[in-house]
């Protein structure tokens, strides 16, 4: 057996490059420090637009932009409504790594799919733990259990016989974010067992199970971040030394998998850790369905519920993260845009959006992005007109209860795009910058 | 008594009462499989005549089976019947596309409705509800007051015990009575099938799906189904536990993935 | 099996143990669906917690408070004899209402003591609502023991108090049953830990209630309303007290006259020759003229009155003052009214002392009163025709108080 051709993916969610760098640097993460000075590479990373995890995750999972997965959020509206639904892996248009390495694609096709059809074999096991947007558990060649989110630990795990192992040693889905602020420490416990669990989980079925590829997620980070992570550099913080002390513990956790799968492929195996976005400091939020309120180009029902608020007449509205969405005649039950009218509306949005200054007068919106000049595929008429992406600072909201434009709330995180990492061995990234659609190439080239 | 006939016997009391109180009433007829029922109640009450008006809300988007067998039937029992219908937003072009799906049944279903009362000064509405069909309606009363806005006062209902039905209070608009409250939808089924109640065809099979509940058709759709007649419903509503809790999972993933969004600053 | 299902109200405060009793008949009894059973397992374990079964009823309050379907097993549960109706505990802010609504609707209940805790407010209150709506069937569940070691001289001290307090309220309980809802003792399996108490679990105890029978009584005919119905004459009504005959010569209360039985009438059975109690039939009378409020009854022994002497239960958070005029609403017979005189009152729940010619009565408080009449009325005995021996007062068209005549 070729031990070359065995591929193991760490995913720490949110961790950002920088944040990585200076860890290593300052001896928090002495584990990696060993990895990144034995011929791997820490590298800066894109992530998917919007860069909200269920994207993310997709795009690393599937290796194709969301106009062929299909995934541009947490939420969207049901078709020809302002209902709104929540897509999980049954809404994944594309097949995932394990799809085409396991032989499990069904009717899926993708352009990387194409690409590596009757190249890579069909017949591989993948174990997948903990990736997000993957519920409920699809039967694979292998072994998956669902991460975010993922309602129902059964549903989301198969096959039954690895439920019943992570029933055995309480496995915990999800730790309780409502605790962050008012029973903080109790967080940091809870966010340090679920890592444990994790490695429990990642170390047992790398012994246990028979695999080419294994993928194994930790997104307490990203919990962390999104209520912490003014702690992460703050020696003054409060909760700076409970933080770094994570950091420490995650540290372990990648040396002792990097160890055990060096030993089992005899140095030879793919190994790399990646994350699906980077963090930054939150300074203001920004809700963007309050600016089209007062820009007029919204109006709203209070009486009602979430998006069904809109009312009509309205031009557009937001969706989280950064998503814009013209309300179209045809596409909406309240759609008050012609087809033609389209180009107008989008410069007036954008000239909006590129004038938008907080009250210190900082520029808000790093860039609003066309949906026609990001997406492509069969998904891409279902994807947002325009994308928001905002400056480091700035977190875009798509809240639509919002009384005023800017807030602060108890969230001290929000995800940035160009600040995810990959550590790959050196010599093994595309020329050019790595963006996360990458990776998926990447692997699938180890089976060929 | 059998269970039957005691549900029966308990509906014609509730009717007769109401009839009494009220003399003035009518009863809404959505074609469906309850409110058929308590049709062939009210017969049963009224020893086959129905002295009050029988109400149907044309929203106009019903099935054409539905139509078909309200007029059927309309005929066959003497029925006087009521359509209403909002002719103002009919006109106006109001449907499932046009507004939001609660702008289209408030406008075609409630305003119709009230358009109705107001012109005929009802004094009660008959509705065929049932307990088990839906959380809320499980508090329900059998004579439930409601105030000029239609408004239900579901936290601070009156005390009904004994069979002994709220009298009108100066609140009191109009009353909804709901005599087959106490039924679920397998005693319906079974009692359709005892008295051998006409059903439309849409509950029924075909091409392996059936309605199992029907109103207006672009809002409805079947559930997988080979039952065919009412026995094969009735066993399949004794065994299919489980596809009733499918459709509620969803609700609880939902809610549980709402709930889980929020926390991390989402919606 | 029997296709009626027997209802039961559990009664007894939430932190007694309620709900986790509730869950545990559905558990033990075997009708909770797999799949939610699964759940609960898999949220406990998750918790890290020993399976809760508080959890069924939880789940079940979330599930209306949120407006989603309620699944008929959740309200049912069967054992091999029988199925059951579990009539939910009311809200709080609507607690006497309610409670009493859906009390009026059981056939039997269970009333739940806490070990530690013992006779309560609450206890108290409801052991006199059970006793002043005639339910006969009680089982006092003394939940908790594992709280106290299992300890049967524990048991016994608040036995024997429970026996006293429900003596005193006029309930005798079939049994006293001591159980831990949480661990399962004496829910559906005799317990171990109990083996010094002989008595049924509580599931047996619920299978050898009995459905309220229909007892052989003189035939007692409320007349609801009368139709003009193809040239004839129907009186319809239905039967409260034994059976109907053609041909039956029957009272007409309060007037005393007599009517004869010319035919029975029910739609699709045209031959009908006796109808039995429960029946809503109409009739064909020969000789007197009747309406609404009249009762038909095969003897006099019915009382014509202008006075009613009973109990009453006031359910409203508006006090009664003497003379505030009623409606008094007794099978389909009303008429106008007032207390005239109320005997004692006293609050069920307290240990104060009666007060006795009070002049108004509170929320919650039970009364002796002597009520007087505009007309007059046939009423009987609870205890001999429930049916003409319970009534409802109502001011302003809202129901106010319950009573039973004694």
């Amino acid at each position: 057996m070729d031990l070359s051709k065995k591929v193991f993916v760490l995913g720490i969610d949110g961790a950002p490059e920088t944040l990585l760098a200076e860890y290593v640097e300052q001896g928090v993460m002495p584990n990696l420090k060993n990895i990144l000075s034995g011929g791997y590479d820490l590298v800066q990373m894109d992530a998917s637009i919007p860069d909200v995890s269920s994207t993310s995750w997709a795009s690393f999972m599937t290796g194709v932009n969301p106009g062929e997965h299909g995934i541009y959020g947490f939420m969207e509206l049901l078709p020809n409504t302002y209902r709104l639904t929540f897509p999980n892996y049954a809404s994944v248009k594309a097949p995932a790594l394990w799809d085409i390495i396991g032989g499990t694609s069904g009717i899926k096709a993708s352009t990387l799919a194409d690409k590596f059809k009757g190249r890579v074999p069909n017949n591989l096991r993948s174990i997948v733990i903990n990736m997000p947007e993957t519920f409920p558990a699809p039967a694979l060649n292998g072994v998956l259990t669902s991460g975010f989110v993922c309602p129902d630990l059964k549903k989301g795990t198969y096959p039954e016989s690895a439920y019943e192992y992570l029933r055995s040693i309480n496995y915990i889905m999800d730790i309780e974010a409502s605790n962050a602020s008012d029973k903080p420490d109790a967080f940091f416990d809870e966010a340090l067992l679920a890592l444990n669990k994790r490695a429990e989980a990642f170390l047992h079925f790398m012994d246990n199970e028979r695999w080419d590829l294994f993928i194994g997620v930790v997104t307490e980070t990203d919990r962390l971040h999104h209520f912490f992570f003014d702690a992460a550099r703050d020696k003054t913080h409060k909760y700076h030394e409970r933080f770094v002390f994570f950091y420490t513990r995650m540290d372990d956790i990648i040396g002792r998998v990097f160890e055990r799968f060096m030993a089992s492929t005899n140095g030879r195996g793919l190994f790399m850790t990646m994350s699906d976005h980077g963090f930054a400091p939150i300074r203001k939020e920004v809700y963007l369905n309050r600016l089209f309120v007062e820009k007029g180009l919204l109006t709203l029902d209070p009486a009602r519920e979430y998006f069904e608020q809109i009312g009509a007449g309205s031009k557009a509205f937001v969706m989280d993260p950064g998503r814009i969405y013209i309300n179209f005649e045809g596409r909406y039950p309240g759609g008050a845009v012609s087809a033609r009218d389209r180009s107008s509306v989008v410069n007036e949005i954008k000239s909006i959006l590129i004038d938008l200054k907080d009250s210190d007068g900082n520029a808000v919106i790093n860039r609003v992005y066309d949906g026609t000049e990001l997406y492509s595929g069969d998904e891409s008429a279902r994807s947002p007109d325009l994308v928001a992406v905002g400056n480091d600072g700035f977190d875009i909201k798509g809240n639509i209860k919002k009384p005023q434009a800017f807030g602060t709330s108890h969230f001290r995180g929000m995800h940035t795009r160009h600040d995810a990492h990959c550590v790959m061995p050196s010599g093994t990234a595309p020329l050019g910058r790595l963006h996360i659609e990458n990776i998926a190439s990447i692997i699938l080239e180890r089976f060929i | 008594m059998d269970h039957l006939t005691a549900l029966e016997n308990k509906s014609i009391f509730i009717i007769r009462e109401a009839y009494f109180r009220f003399r003035n009433i009518a009863m809404l007829w959505s074609v469906g499989k309850d409110s058929t029922t308590l049709l062939w109640l009210v017969r049963k009450a009224f020893f086959g005549e129905v002295p009050f008006p029988i109400i149907h809300i044309d929203t106009t988007y019903k099935f054409p089976e539905m139509y078909r067998f309200r007029d059927e039937y309309a005929k066959k029992w003497g029925l006087n019947l009521i359509v209403g219908r909002n002719e103002g937003q009919v006109e106006a072009g109001m449907g499932p596309g046009k507004g939001t799906k609660l702008d289209c049944c408030n406008e075609l279903k409630t305003n119709a409705l009230k358009q109705i009362i107001e012109k005929n000064g009802f004094k009660a509405l008959l509705l065929g509800i049932r307990r088990d069909e839906h959380g809320i309606r499980a508090k329900e009363r059998v004579f439930s007051p409601r105030d000029e806005n239609f408004k239900w006062d579901y936290e601070n209902q009156p005390a009904e015990l004994w069979d002994q039905y709220k009298s009108t209070a100066a609140e009191d608009n109009h009353f909804r009575v709901h005599p087959i409250l106490h039924m679920t939808e397998l005693d319906i089924w079974k009692y359709m099938k005892r008295e051998k109640i006409p059903l439309t065809e849409l509950y029924l099979s075909k091409n392996g799906k059936r309605y199992r509940s029907i109103g207006c058709a672009p809002c409805c759709s079947p559930i997988e189904s080979t039952a065919s007649n009412v026995d094969e419903i009735i066993a399949e509503l004794e065994s299919t536990h489980t596809s009733e809790r499918a459709g509620r999972a969803q609700d609880k993933e939902d809610a549980y993935t709402m709930q889980k969004l929020r926390s991390l600053g989402y919606m | 099996m029997e296709e009626r299902a027997l209802h039961i109200v559990i009664v007894g405060s939430v932190d007694h143990g309620k709900s986790t009793l509730i869950g545990r008949l559905f558990f033990d009894s075997g009708s909770l669906p797999p799949e939610k059973l699964a759940e609960i397992k898999r949220v406990c374990e998750e918790l890290g917690r020993p399976l809760e079964f508080a959890y069924v009823m939880d789940n079940l309050e979330e599930e209306r408070t949120r407006g989603i379907t309620i699944d008929i097993a959740h309200t049912f549960f069967t054992t091999p004899k029988r199925k059951y109706v579990i009539i939910d505990a009311p809200g709080h802010k609507e607690f006497l209402k309610n409670m009493i609504s859906g009390s009026s609707q059981a056939e039997a209940a269970i009333l739940l003591v806490e070990i530690t805790r013992g006779i309560q407010e609450q206890t108290l209150r409801h052991c006199y609502i059970l006793s002043l709506l005639g339910i006969k069937q009680v089982a006092v569940t003394v939940n908790k023991m594992d709280l106290v070691g299992y300890s049967e001289a524990a048991f016994l001290d608040l036995k024997k108090r429970i026996e006293e307090v429900t003596m005193k309220y006029g309930i005798t309980p079939s049994y006293i049953i001591p159980i831990s809802a949480m661990e399962g003792e004496n829910v559906a399996k005799a317990s171990e830990k109990l083996s010094w108490y002989k008595g049924p679990t509580v599931l047996e105890a619920l299978d050898n209630f009995e459905e309220m029978k229909i007892e052989e009584k003189g035939a007692r005919f409320p007349v609801q309303d009368t139709y003009e119905i193809s040239g004839q004459k129907i009186v319809a009504g239905r039967i409260e007290a034994g059976r109907l005959r053609e041909g039956q010569e029957l009272w007409v209360l309060p007037g005393k006259t007599k009517a004869k039985v010319a035919s029975i009438k029910k739609y699709l059975e045209p031959d009908l020759k006796e109808a039995q109690t429960g029946e809503c039939v109409g009739l064909i009378l020969e000789g007197v003229d009747v309406k609404r409020g009249d009762i038909l009854s095969e003897t006099l022994s019915p009382t014509i009155t202008r006075t009613v002497h009973a109990n009453i239960f006031w359910m409203i958070d508006k006090d009664y003052k003497l003379g505030i005029p009623l409606t008094f609403k007794c099978a389909t017979q009303e008429a106008r009214g007032k207390i005239e005189r109320i005997r004692r009152s006293f609050d069920p729940a307290s240990e104060k002392e009666a007060v006795t010619d009070a002049v108004s009565i509170s929320q919650a408080e039970v009364a002796e009163v002597d009520i007087t009449l505009s007309a007059e009325v046939a009423i009987e005995r609870f205890s001999d025709i429930p049916e003409l021996g319970r009534f409802v007062l109502e001011h302003d068209g809202r129901p106010v108080a319950g009573g039973i005549i004694i």
